[in-house]
C-alpha cells in the first residue's frame, strides 16, 4: 500500500513537474465553479448552481455552496456544466487498431498507447474525459483493452483499468464465419479444460506453465481502484507482439481467456451483423462469459435478443441508415436507436466503427445524441447515454459520469446547451486539473480562419 | 426564354382557375379538391431572399408557390398543413443521385458526350434518401476517373419522370485534378494491349490541353469520334458551362489556367484548398461548389492529402466570391457551416438559395417566394439543430417522404 502510495505521489510530481503549459493545479488545492448551469445527469439540472472540488473529486454540488476563501474560482455564469464524455470503445488512441495476427489474446493495448497522439488532443476538445481503448474489430482475439483518462503525460497516469476487457470479433478476419467461430470455440474450450483440470487439482498444461507472476493481483473488472493504478511490470518483457507460438505468449493468452471464461474480465465482442448476435448469445452461455456488445448497424434485426439480456450494447457510430430488401425490393430507413429503444435495450454510441460516417457529425458525441433525440430518445437519457451509461457500461460508474459528490472532477465547461449546434467545450476538466482550454486551442482558430500556410 | 413566359401563363390560369374553384367552395367538394392545393401556416419561415425567422402562410397550387403572406384568407378548399420551420428545397450542386451502373468512365479519357441522364435510374433508392434529407433538386455529376468525364444534368427529385428533368443536357465535367490517373499504369508488357493515359497528374492537365489545342486548330482528338469533337469545340466557344472537378490549391489554379488560355471560365467542384489561394481566385472571377464539408471525419485528410478547414465558406463570404456548400448530407453540412462561423441567414442560403444561383435557376428555386416552384422542406424546429427532423419534403407541390418515424 505504501508503494502504492509513493508512486502515485511521485507521478504527480512528475506530472506537475513536466507541465508547463497548462494551468495544472495542485492536487491539495481547492477548485470552485460558480454561476453556471449544471447538468449533473443523477437528478435534476441545476439552474446556476457551484461545484467544489478538492484533491481532484468533486466535494460539492448544489446552489448555496459556501466558497471557501483558499478556492480557485472559475466564472462560469452563462455557462453549463456538465460531467465528461465517455467512450466505451475506441482503437483511435492506439497506433493501429490490430495486429496482424488474429489471435492475440497475451497482447495489451496499454503498450500501444500513445499520450501525445492527437487522438486525446481531440478527446479534450471534444469533451472525452474517459475512454475504453479497445482494440479494433478485424481480429480473433484482439487482446486486452484498457479503460483510461484522456489526459496524461505517460500512459500510467492516464490509466483507470489496465484489464479491462479481451476483445474478440465475429466477423472472420480471414476465411469464413464458419472458421471463425470455430477458432474462438477452440480457444475457448482450451481454457475450459485448463481451468477444469485447475480443479480437480490436475497439473495445467505444460504450455499454461510458464505462468506470469502476479496474475492474481488483478482486481475483478467492475471495481476498479482509483485514477492511477499500479502498474504492473511482471510479464511484460515476456510479451511477443508479433507471435503468438512461443510458449510465454500461449500460457499469457491461456491465462486471458481463463480470466473471461471465469468471467473475472469482460468480453468486448464485435457483432457485425444480426446472425453474429445470435452466435454470440451462445458462446456467451457455453463459455459463462461477461459481455459487452459491440454492433454493427444491421445488428438491429437481433434487438429482441439483446433485450432479454438488459446490458447496455455500444451502437456503431451510422446511427441512421438506408436498407433494400433483397426479395421485394423495398426501400426502407433503419433508425437504429429507435428500433433499441422500442426494444428496450439500453445503449451508448460510438465515434468510430464498422459503418461508414455519413457526416462531419458522427465524429462527435453530443452529435449522436441529438440525433438520438431527433428520432424521440428524451434529451435526459441521451444525455446520459455519453456519460453515465457508458461509464457504468466500462467499469468506471462509480468513478465519473456524473456530478456527484465523491466522484472524479472530470467536468466540461460548455458555452451553451450541450445539444446545441453552436455550442463549444470551453473548458474540460480532469480530475480538478483544467486539461483543454479553447482560448488558447491555437488548432480550433486555425481551423476557423483558414489562411494559406 | 419561352418556358418562363408559358410558366406564368399557365399561373395565370391557375390563379383563374382559383378563383373559379374557391366561388364553388360551398357545394362540399372541399376534400377532392383541396388535394395539391396547400395553405402551409408555418410558425418561422427560413427563405434566405424572403421571409426569414418569421411566422408565415405559403399557399401551393399547380405545382408552383402561388403566394406568401401571413393570413392568407383561402375560402377556398385547401389542405392546411401547420408547420413549426419552413425553408426552400435544398439544392444540391453536386450529386451522383440516381447514376446507375457506374459512375465514371474508365476505358478512356476524353469522353465528354458521355451523359450523366441517360444512366439515371429514376426508380433508385438515391432518390428517396435525397428527399429524406430535404434535397429537391440535384445536378448529377459523374464520376471523374476520365478527364473529359461527361455532362452532368439536373433533375428534381421526385415525381414523374418526364417532369423531373430541368436540364438533360447539363455542364460539361473536367477532371482537373489527380483523378483520372488513379486505374492507370503504362504498359506492363512489351506486348500489352492495355495502356490507358494519363498515368500522373502533370499527364492529366496535358489532355486537356492538348486535345482542346486541337481542336482549335481544327483537328480532331485522337480515337474521338465526331460527337466528342463537337462537344469540345461548345467548350471553346463557350456554349457548354464547364465545370473543373479540382481540389488542391494546384489544380485549381491549373483549371483556371486551362480556362484563360482557351477562352472558357469552369466553375470549380469541390474546392477544399480555395482558401489558399483566395485573393487570386476572387481577382480571377472564380466561383466554387465547395464540398470539402460532405466528407466524413472533422480532421481527416481528403483524396490528395488536403487539410480540411472548417470555416472556409466564411472566408468565401468575406471574400464575395461566389460559392455553395454541395455533396452528402447537406443540411448536417449547414448545421456545421453555421457553428463554424456563418450566420444561420448565410447557412441556409449556402444550400438553397446561393446552389440555384451556381446553377443559374433561382427564377425557379432555391427560395420561397411567388411564381417559384412549390419545393420545400418542413421541419419541427430550427432547421440548424440536429434535434430538428424533417417533418415533409415538398416537390413541385407534392409531399413526400412523410418521415412519420419521430415519436
Amino acid at each position: 500500500m505504501t508503494n502504492h502510495l509513493m508512486k502515485y505521489i511521485t507521478g504527480i510530481v512528475v506530472l506537475l513537474s513536466l507541465s508547463t503549459s497548462n494551468t495544472l493545479l495542485h492536487a491539495d488545492e481547492l477548485l470552485a465553479i460558480q454561476g453556471a448551469k449544471i447538468i449533473p445527469i443523477v437528478g435534476d439540472p441545476i439552474a446556476v448552481g457551484t461545484i467544489l472540488i478538492r484533491d481532484g473529486k468533486i466535494e460539492a454540488v448544489g446552489k448555496d455552496i459556501a466558497i471557501p476563501g483558499e478556492a480557485k474560482v472559475i466564472d462560469g455564469t452563462g455557462k453549463v456544466i456538465m460531467p465528461g464524455f465517455v467512450d466505451a470503445h475506441n482503437a483511435a488512441a492506439m497506433t493501429s487498431a490490430n495486429e496482424r495476427n488474429e489471435f492475440v489474446p497475451f497482447l495489451s493495448v496499454v503498450d500501444s498507447i500513445d499520450p501525445v497522439s492527437p487522438y486525446f488532443e481531440e478527446c479534450r476538445r471534444n469533451g472525452i474525459t474517459s475512454a475504453a481503448v479497445v482494440p479494433g474489430n478485424s481480429t480473433l482475439i484482439g487482446g486486452q483493452a484498457a479503460v483510461i483518462k484522456t489526459a496524461g503525460q505517460y500512459v500510467n497516469d492516464m490509466l483507470l483499468k489496465r484489464e479491462a476487457g479481451l476483445k474478440i470479433s465475429l466477423r472472420p478476419a480471414s476465411g469464413n464465419r464458419m472458421s471463425q467461430l470455430s477458432r474462438l470455440r477452440k480457444e475457448f474450450d482450451k481454457a475450459k479444460r485448463a481451468l477444469e483440470k485447475e480443479a480437480k487439482g490436475e497439473k495445467p498444461d505444460p504450455s499454461a506453465e510458464i505462468k506470469k507472476e502476479g496474475d492474481d493481483a488483478s482486481k475483478p473488472a467492475d471495481k476498479p481502484e482509483g485514477g492511477t493504478e499500479e502498474t504492473k511490470e511482471e510479464g511484460s518483457a515476456d510479451r511477443q507482439p508479433d507471435s503468438g507460438s512461443d510458449a510465454a505468449s500461449q500460457a499469457a493468452g491461456l491465462e486471458a481467456l481463463k480470466k473471461a471464461i471465469q468471467g473475472e474480465q469482460s468480453v468486448y465482442i464485435f457483432c457485425e451483423n444480426g446472425m453474429d448476435v445470435t452466435a454470440a448469445i451462445q458462446l456467451v452461455a457455453d463459455y459463462s462469459l461477461k459481455p459487452i456488445f459491440v454492433l454493427g448497424p444491421s445488428c438491429y434485426k437481433a434487438a429482441e435478443l439483446l433485450a432479454k439480456r438488459n446490458e447496455t450494447v455500444i451502437l456503431d457510430p451510422s446511427l441512421v441508415y438506408w436498407e433494400t430488401n433483397p426479395r421485394t425490393r423495398e426501400d426502407k430507413k433503419i433508425i437504429v436507436p429507435q428500433i433499441f429503444r422500442a426494444a428496450k435495450v439500453p445503449f451508448v454510441f460510438q465515434t468510430e466503427g464498422f459503418g461508414a460516417r455519413t457526416s462531419l457529425g458522427s465524429s462527435f458525441f453530443w452529435y449522436q445524441a441529438a440525433t438520438a433525440v431527433k428520432y424521440g430518445m428524451p434529451e435526459k437519457e441521451a444525455l446520459e447515454a455519453i456519460t453515465l451509461l457508458p461509464a457504468k457500461r466500462i467499469g468506471i460508474g462509480n468513478l465519473v459520469g456524473s456530478i456527484e459528490v465523491g466522484k472524479d472532477a472530470d467536468l466540461l465547461v460548455l458555452t451553451g446547451e450541450p445539444l446545441d449546434i453552436s455550442t463549444w467545450v470551453d473548458q474540460t476538466i480532469i480530475d480538478g486539473k483544467v486539461v483543454y482550454e479553447r482560448s488558447k486551442d491555437e488548432k480550433i482558430k486555425r481551423l476557423l480562419a483558414p489562411e494559406a500556410e | 426564354m419561352p418556358k418562363i413566359v408559358s410558366n406564368s401563363l399557365s399561373t395565370a390560369i391557375v390563379l383563374a382557375a382559383l378563383i373559379i374553384l374557391s366561388n364553388r367552395s360551398g357545394s362540399g367538394q372541399e376534400k377532392d379538391l383541396g388535394s395539391d392545393r396547400f395553405l402551409i401556416r408555418a410558425k418561422h419561415i427560413y427563405s434566405a431572399n424572403g421571409t426569414w425567422g418569421e411566422k408565415g402562410e405559403v399557399l401551393v397550387y399547380g405545382g408552383k408557390i402561388q403566394f406568401v403572406g401571413d393570413a392568407i384568407d383561402v375560402s377556398s378548399p385547401v389542405t392546411i398543413l401547420e408547420v413549426d420551420s419552413l425553408m426552400p428545397g435544398i439544392v444540391d450542386a453536386y450529386s451522383s443521385v440516381g447514376l446507375s451502373g457506374g459512375t465514371s468512365e474508365v476505358s478512356r479519357e476524353i469522353t465528354p458526350e458521355f451523359d450523366t441522364y441517360s444512366a439515371i435510374d429514376w426508380g433508385s433508392r438515391d432518390f428517396l434518401e435525397a428527399i429524406e434529407m430535404g434535397v429537391t433538386t440535384a445536378q448529377v455529376i459523374p464520376a471523374t476517373e476520365s478527364v473529359f468525364s461527361g455532362l452532368a444534368c439536373i433533375v428534381k427529385t421526385a415525381g414523374e419522370p418526364t417532369q423531373r428533368t430541368i436540364t438533360s443536357n447539363g455542364s460539361a465535367v473536367i477532371a482537373v485534378s489527380s483523378d483520372p490517373t488513379s486505374r492507370n499504369r503504362a504498359r506492363s508488357r512489351p506486348d500489352g494491349i492495355y495502356m490507358r493515359q494519363p498515368t500522373n497528374r502533370m499527364g492529366v492537365v496535358w489532355i486537356v490541353r492538348s486535345s482542346l489545342a486541337r481542336i482549335r486548330s481544327g483537328g480532331t482528338v485522337d480515337g474521338a469520334d465526331p460527337m466528342s469533337t463537337a462537344l469540345l469545340k461548345e467548350i471553346l466557344n463557350q456554349k457548354k458551362k464547364a465545370i473543373a472537378v479540382s481540389r488542391t490549391d494546384f489544380d485549381i489554379r491549373s483549371a483556371l489556367d486551362v480556362g484563360d488560355e482557351f477562352g472558357f471560365k469552369p466553375t470549380i467542384y469541390g474546392g477544399d484548398e480555395v482558401y489558399r489561394i483566395l485573393d487570386e481566385f476572387k481577382k480571377r472571377d472564380g466561383q466554387v461548389v465547395y464540398s470539402a464539408l460532405a466528407r466524413a471525419a472533422a480532421t481527416s485528410r481528403g483524396n490528395e492529402g488536403t487539410a480540411l478547414r472548417w470555416n472556409v465558406p466564411g472566408r468565401l463570404i468575406e471574400a464575395d466570391v461566389p460559392f455553395c456548400l454541395a455533396g452528402d448530407a447537406l443540411l448536417d453540412q449547414a448545421r456545421f457551416a453555421f457553428r463554424f462561423g456563418l450566420t444561420p441567414k448565410q447557412a441556409i442560403a449556402a444550400i438553397t438559395s446561393r446552389p440555384a444561383e451556381i446553377l443559374g435557376l433561382s427564377e425557379r428555386i432555391g427560395s420561397i417566394a411567388i411564381e417559384k416552384d412549390a419545393d420545400l422542406v418542413a421541419l419541427n424546429g430550427d432547421p440548424l439543430q440536429p434535434t430538428s427532423s424533417i417533418s415533409w419534403t415538398m416537390v413541385g407541390g407534392k409531399i413526400y417522404g412523410n418521415d412519420m418515424s419521430k415519436q
